[in-house]
């Protein structure tokens, strides 16, 4: 049976932002902006999709006198993911049955 | 970024090039081991000519050099966690390996101040090599476990040769340990940062 895909995390931009929050500590808005290549506007509302899902915690703060966002992955933010890569391997794991000649 | 429909596929990849790119996040971490390397190098050839050529009983005072270490490597931190956007695990747990190492220095120096600096020598040799060594494992970098073996083998030297040969023997472990893998990291940082 297929698992039901996170609807939080089947997003391209959402799945982008947990994948890279997955592998450091913390990361800034602009590190994220830089890597996912998103704008300000986008990125700044699905890191609050994320936020309210409980899969991310955000930090304001000022350094330097200028406002700095730091978002963290939560333990449910890297369960959430781990389930979500177990559903993936479920679909792809079928997909080579599909193919003509081999029994499903 | 623009949305779209994912499918299974589209999500492993997304999910492989966003870890890649977030691996690639690699500071430059060899200011540290170039600054104390040299630092050590310095003081150890001070120490040997002050020593054995001048013959003066100041000599340890060529170690009041590392108090130098201290302070620019509290400022270059401080500047550079002003500018860093990301923190990585493996990160912070070698600031903590070398939060603890420099304790060790600190405990180090007042057991042989307390018991005498026959053997000193041997012991930060150990203490190079421990750093070298957490750090080239966690960094996958093979120099820095290369000289933290060779700093480790001149310690086990340094318990069969006399005070003053002892001094060369850790300007020498320095080399090995800090400077030479600290100039290789360097090299490794430019050439990553040019093909990011």
């Amino acid at each position: 049976m297929f698992k039901d895909l996170d609807p939080i995390l089947h997003s391209q931009l959402r799945l982008a932002i947990v994948s890279l929050l997955i592998s450091v500590k913390e990361a800034e808005f602009t590190f994220l902006k830089e890597k996912t290549n998103a704008t300000a506007g986008n990125l700044s509302v699905q890191i609050n999709k994320l936020k309210e899902a409980g899969y991310i915690e955000i930090v304001k703060q000022f350094k330097d006198n200028y406002p700095q966002t730091i978002c963290k992955i939560t333990r449910s933010g890297i369960l959430a993911f781990e389930n979500y890569v177990q559903s993936l391997h479920s679909y792809l794991q079928v997909t080579p049955i599909d193919k003509p000649g081999i029994k499903k | 970024m623009e949305e779209k429909e994912l499918s299974p596929q589209d999500s492993i990849v997304l999910i492989q090039s966003m870890i890649d790119r977030a691996k690639n996040t690699v500071a430059d971490d060899s200011f540290y081991f170039l600054l104390w390397g040299w630092l050590v190098f310095a003081a150890s050839i001070i120490q040997y000519v002050l020593k054995v050529v001048f013959q003066s009983p100041y000599h340890p005072m060529a170690w009041l050099l590392m108090f130098v270490g201290v302070v620019v490597s509290i400022f270059h931190g401080a500047r550079q966690s002003r500018k860093r956007t990301v923190r990585t695990y493996v990160e912070e747990q070698l600031d903590y390996l070398w939060i603890s190492i420099f304790f060790s220095y600190i405990l180090f120096g007042f057991i042989f101040a307390r018991f005498g600096w026959k053997n000193c020598f041997s012991f930060y040799m150990g203490l190079y090599a421990i750093g070298s060594f957490v750090t080239g494992r966690a960094l996958k970098f093979s120099p820095l476990v290369w000289g933290a073996i060779g700093s480790w083998l001149l310690a086990i030297v340094a318990t069969f040769t006399p005070f003053d040969v002892n001094i060369l023997l850790c300007a020498l472990a320095i080399i090995v340990s800090y400077i030479i893998p600290g100039y290789l990291l360097k090299s490794r940082y430019r050439h990553m940062q040019a093909h990011v």
